[in-house]
């Protein structure tokens, strides 16, 4: 079978010649034989490149058919473009094979830059979300269009949602806080590029309420927004100690001022001959003596909490008879009661029964005990000093009991607490929540004892320490 | 002005701050009703209806504010000196609505505070 170039070039001869022939008889030559000649040539020539086409045609399809196999073209021994027997679709074929085999291989080249690509951003979102939800603060992110894109575990404990089902969706569905989305929402409208906003802002749930120092700060791209990201420190905390402070410099100062007053105005009457007999000054002497007395313990209070707990004051410890401890402090605190009509008896151990003991401090410590049961107990009460000796266990207990307003039972727990001072018993008299603070760490950071106390609204309270017997 | 006629209490639960100041007044000529918690103040001073009222900011029970706002709610209008140990003066609303016109801060001179009492004894013979 001849090949499709010999066909087609013996079709072109015969139509070029049988044209040739019929424009020659056309023209004038008179031979019949010329003219039907050239006429037959002309049909035999189209005929011949009607077939030629035809069989381009098929072998194109052909060699389509072959290419779009897969592997036709990387297989050992598959198609190649020298098959169809035509040298121009052979190199016009060849070219787009070469340029399309070049495509696949940059597209690939491209598709495994991209893959390399989308693992470093996936493996920096992780990590930049390990950071965020590895941090105390809660941080809310928004879109352009207030959706929530990201936030942390803190975020989502703070606003109460959850987490994994908040993304992409709309802030104000997320969180159930007006004041919050209102921020959110006033910062991007602000269209501010660098601006930053910080704010107070209080998160109140069913069980508590805590405070925020919100930071909000715009984020763009380029020039356009892309939404706003919150960040809240809770400053709960912060805010209670500092007001605890302002709280006891308000109250010392009262406690100090009180006193002083006392001093102040029976100087001035003295001064002024306001006293006329010696009774009367003798009493306004006494008076003096006892407000300055109290300044003083005041003073020492204050000073002894902050140099025993910071570990300044050098404990010197010696066997000590709690007896005459509690004795000396019984007699310093007698005025005060006296003046309350308290009637302070005792029942204690001989000075035998020794513990193991820094005086100062321990003296101290009965001494706030005695003062806070005259301070509590109503005019005309009574206040009671036991000591027991526990010999079997080697343990000396000492219980300070009134006939006081007692505690109430909420409050029982934290009134060791520093500045602690329950609700109900500040308005009975004023104190800086220091004493019994005190006593504590006295009892049982410096001398290892243990301090409890019992109490009964109305009937009165109990405070006692136990520690160990000298051997 | 006849100092005798007036009847001035005294409510402050530091006993010696009141035996001092009911001694300087009652040395300046005034009678003097005295007591030592808000709810005792309150209780006297509604049967006695005094001229003026000297009370202390931190008592049990009542606090001198909360005394002077009963009064008020009671048609008691007593012009008051309020003692305070706290070291700050209340917010001017507080003081008007509850007709306290002094503050005076602990520790206190005697003598101004004599001076400070019939000073706002002037002011309401003069507004009366």
């Amino acid at each position: 079978m001849p090949s499709l170039r010999t066909l087609y070039t013996l079709s072109l001869t015969a139509l070029g010649f049988g044209a040739a022939l019929a424009a020659a008889g056309a023209a004038g030559f008179e031979g019949r034989l010329l003219r039907y000649g050239g006429e037959g040539l002309l049909i035999l020539g189209g005929i011949g490149v009607a077939a030629t086409v035809a069989l381009m045609r098929r072998s194109c399809d052909r060699l389509a058919n072959d290419v779009s196999r897969p592997g036709a073209l990387t297989a050992p021994g598959g198609v190649t473009a020298t098959d169809t027997g035509f040298p121009f679709l052979t190199r016009a074929t060849s070219a787009v094979l070469e340029a399309a085999e070049r495509a696949v291989a940059e597209a690939r080249l491209q598709a495994k830059e991209l893959e390399i690509r989308l693992k470093v951003a996936t493996a920096e979102r992780q990590h930049a979300q390990a950071i965020l939800y590895s941090i105390s603060d809660a941080v809310l992110v928004t879109d352009p269009f207030d959706e929530l894109v990201l936030a942390n575990e803190s975020a989502a404990r703070t606003f109460d949602f959850d987490l994994a089902s908040s993304g992409h969706s709309p802030v104000d569905r997320v969180l159930r806080d007006p004041k919050m989305i209102a921020l959110i929402r006033e910062m991007r409208q602000s269209h501010s590029r660098t601006g930053r906003r910080i704010v107070e802002h209080e998160v109140r749930n069913a069980a508590e309420s805590r405070t925020f120092k919100v930071t909000l700060s715009s984020i763009s791209d380029g020039d356009v927004p892309a939404g706003v990201v919150a960040v809240l420190h809770d400053v709960t905390r912060e805010r209670e100690v500092s007001e605890m402070k302002n709280d006891f410099v308000s109250m010392v100062s009262h406690e100090l001022r009180t006193p002083l007053a006392s001093i102040r105005a029976y100087v001035e009457m003295l001064i002024d001959g306001e006293a006329d007999d010696v009774k009367t000054q003798r009493e306004f002497y006494d008076v003096i003596q006892n407000e300055a007395n109290r300044l003083g313990r005041l003073i020492d209070n204050i000073l002894n909490i902050s140099r025993i707990e910071s570990g300044l004051v050098r404990v010197n410890k010696q066997a000590q008879s709690l007896s005459v401890i509690v004795k000396d402090a019984m007699e310093v605190i007698a005025p005060q009661a006296k003046q309350k009509q308290i009637v302070i008896t005792e029942e204690l151990t001989p000075v035998f029964y020794q513990t193991f003991a820094d005086r100062d401090m321990l003296y101290q410590a009965v001494l706030n005990l005695l003062s806070n049961a005259v301070k509590y107990t109503p005019a005309g009460g009574a206040i009671t000093v036991e000591i027991s000796v526990d010999e079997p266990q080697k343990k000396v207990l000492t219980r300070i009991s009134d006939t006081g307003v007692g505690i109430p039972p909420k409050d029982l727990p934290f009134v060791f607490d520093k500045f602690y001072r329950s609700e109900a018993n500040s308005r009975m008299a004023p104190g800086t929540g220091l004493g019994l603070s005190l006593v504590k760490h006295i009892v049982e950071a410096v001398h290892h004892g243990r301090m409890f106390v019992e109490s009964h609204v109305g009937k009165g309270s109990c405070f006692g320490f136990e520690m160990d017997l000298c051997e | 002005m006849n100092e005798n006629e007036k009847t001035i209490l005294v409510a402050d639960d530091e006993s010696h701050i009141l035996n001092v100041v009911s001694l300087k007044l009652r040395n300046a000529g005034f009678r003097v009703l005295t007591a030592t918690d808000g709810q005792e103040a309150l209780e006297v001073a509604l049967l006695e209806r005094p001229d003026l009222l000297i009370t202390d900011y931190h008592m049990p029970l009542l606090s001198g504010l909360e005394l002077c706002q009963r009064l008020r709610q009671e048609c008691a209008a007593i012009p008051a000196i309020m003692l305070t140990a706290r070291g700050y003066n209340l917010e001017p609303e507080d003081t008007a609505r509850s007709g306290i016109l002094r503050m005076v801060s602990k520790p206190f001179s005697p003598r101004q505070l004599l001076a400070t009492v019939q000073e706002v004894l002037a002011e309401t013979a003069v507004a009366a």
